[in-house]
């Protein structure tokens, strides 16, 4: 029983032929290297292509001299500010939402107004309101990230398994027994899938609000721009490779977070 | 437990006239017996027992439940002295066997080292020891019906009602549970009301088969099924058996032809 799943990964993995699986790692050489040689046989000029090997050598010494982790580890904390507070309050929101029509009818015309709203279009009333600080990023990527949190949230507890309820209440359970012990587990693979949407909002808001305004001189929005602004192209590529590869570690890690805790949301 | 029932009927609403599911059904289930529900698909034989075990709720007509050796004591509410065991189970899949076993117990407030020893006894009952802490969904399909069976048991409940419980199942896993559930119901002697479509079935389980029409619901006719107990699947082949069968299979005919030409009404 125990082997199963592992047996299961052991047999796809097999079932590729050699090649076909090394096809991915492939793709990429192959297009580095046409880029390398594109860029060296018609001599593009470095400020509008610089040449892959040229992005690394930049890249090596960014991180060497420590200013790329740097930049880098003051854009992660602030994401993860930004999304933990979203998810606070879109988990607890979309909670009471789902559970009280009250308060789901109290929220609903805010939701509605709201939601659709581009959020990009608050930074100029929030830098108004807030000034350029730690203060305007935060709001500003939580805002985003709060939404798809809210409404994935009120979905998963509105949508949970009508029978699951009724079987709860005839082994005996009372109202809030059902709502923390069926509904609220129930809505979780849903509060998953709005948190990784949420996430994903929160790496795009707080690079553009460290684009635009951030006072602070610090993140990767704010050395993406820097270096755009003087030409340093190479600095450019190398900081969009890492922002590339960390967004990707991210919403990775947070699926395996997810999987883990609850497994039974990863089948359905 | 006895269990009366008077001129029960139900509409559902459709936003028109309502549609009569139940049409005045009037029966007595016996105290301790087995009594299989039988009759062609949207008869409102799972409405019924629904009904009875308090999970919806009649638009009218009474219901009486009284322990035959306190025949003055007053009814016990529908649904208080039953539990049920649903056609799709309505396990909970974020639990593992043994804390859906113990959930009624846990809302009872049972502590958990006695709720566990208890869930213990029944998982062991039902033939899935070492399996406690199992996640659900890496069970069979025969195993999963045990451990629903073990949850509705642990309630230790006179009444057990069982809305098709079996349906899903293959045929050899099919009598294996039959087989289980004769054993369960010769032990401990609970009033059982079973839901089924299948003739043979209904035969091999019930002390008595409640047949009954196409929509709307009402009882065509009851037949007392008075082969011997314990009982086995070898009876399948007495010439007893085989008498009950044709007869129930002509009742059935009938209303399945019924509800076909209903259908096509609709259809037209």
């Amino acid at each position: 029983m125990a082997e199963a799943p592992t047996l299961k990964r052991a047999k796809r993995k097999s079932r590729d032929p050699l090649w076909l699986r090394i096809l991915p790692f492939a793709s990429v050489v192959m297009f580095l290297g046409i880029w390398e040689l594109v860029v060296r046989v018609r001599e593009v000029p470095p400020i509008i292509l610089p040449a892959p090997s040229a992005i690394a050598s930049y890249l090596v010494s960014m991180i060497t001299d420590g200013s790329l982790p740097y930049h880098l580890a003051v854009t992660f904390l602030r994401i993860v500010a930004g999304f933990i507070v979203a998810s606070v309050f879109g988990i607890v929101l979309g909670v009471f939402m789902g559970m009280s029509r009250i308060v789901s009818r109290v929220l609903d015309p805010w939701i509605a107004a709201l939601y659709p709203l581009p959020k990009i279009s608050l930074i100029p009333l929030l830098i108004i309101w807030l000034g350029t600080g730690e203060a305007y990023i935060l709001t500003i990527s939580a805002i985003t990230a709060f939404f798809p949190v809210l409404i994935s949230t009120y979905a998963g507890i509105r949508q949970a398994d009508q029978g699951l309820v009724r079987a709860a209440r005839d082994l005996g359970a009372n109202e809030r027994q059902v709502q923390m012990k069926v509904i609220i587990p129930a809505a979780i693979p849903s509060i998953f899938a709005g948190l990784q949407l949420g996430m994903g909002v929160t790496i795009i808001l707080v690079v553009a609000a460290e684009m635009i305004g951030g006072s602070n001189q610090s993140g990767m929005g704010y050395l993406l721009i820097r270096f755009g602004q003087v030409m340093e192209t190479e600095k450019v590529f190398a900081a969009l490779i890492v922002l590339a590869v960390f967004g990707g570690v991210i919403i990775k890690t947070q699926e395996r977070i997810d999987r883990w805790i609850a497994p039974w949301a990863a089948r359905k | 437990m006895d269990i009366f029932v008077d001129d029960l009927v139900q509409v559902w609403d459709d936003g028109g006239d309502g549609i009569l599911a139940l049409d005045g059904i009037t029966h007595h289930f016996g105290s301790s017996k087995l009594t299989c529900l039988l009759g062609p698909s949207g008869c409102g034989k799972s409405t019924l027992i629904q009904i009875i075990g308090g999970i919806e709720r009649a638009t009218r007509g009474t219901i009486r439940i009284v322990d035959p050796a306190a025949p003055d004591a007053p009814s016990a509410r529908p649904g208080e002295r039953s539990v049920m065991m649903w056609q799709n189970l309505n396990l909970f899949p974020w639990r593992n066997v043994i804390d859906n076993v113990a959930f009624g117990l846990e809302m009872a407030g049972v502590p958990r080292q006695r709720r566990y020893a208890r869930a213990r006894e029944l998982i062991a009952s039902v033939g899935l020891k070492h399996f406690e802490e199992k996640q659900c969904s890496q069970l069979s399909g025969g195993m999963r019906q045990r451990v629903a069976l073990a949850r509705a048991l642990i309630m230790d409940q006179p009444i057990l009602l069982m809305d098709e419980p079996f349906a899903a199942l293959d045929a050899q896993t099919k009598i294996v549970m039959q087989e289980e559930l004769t054993r369960i119901f010769e032990q401990t002697r609970k009033t059982i009301l079973f839901v089924t479509h299948a003739i043979d079935e209904a035969i091999l389980l019930g002390d008595e088969v409640v047949v009954m029409t196409a929509r709307p619901g009402r009882i065509k006719e009851v037949i007392k099924i008075d082969l011997p107990r314990p009982r086995s699947q070898e009876l399948i082949n007495s010439p007893e058996f085989g008498e009950l069968y044709d007869r129930i299979l002509h009742l059935i005919r009938e209303e399945v032809l019924n509800a076909m030409r209903q259908q096509n009404e609709v259809a037209d």
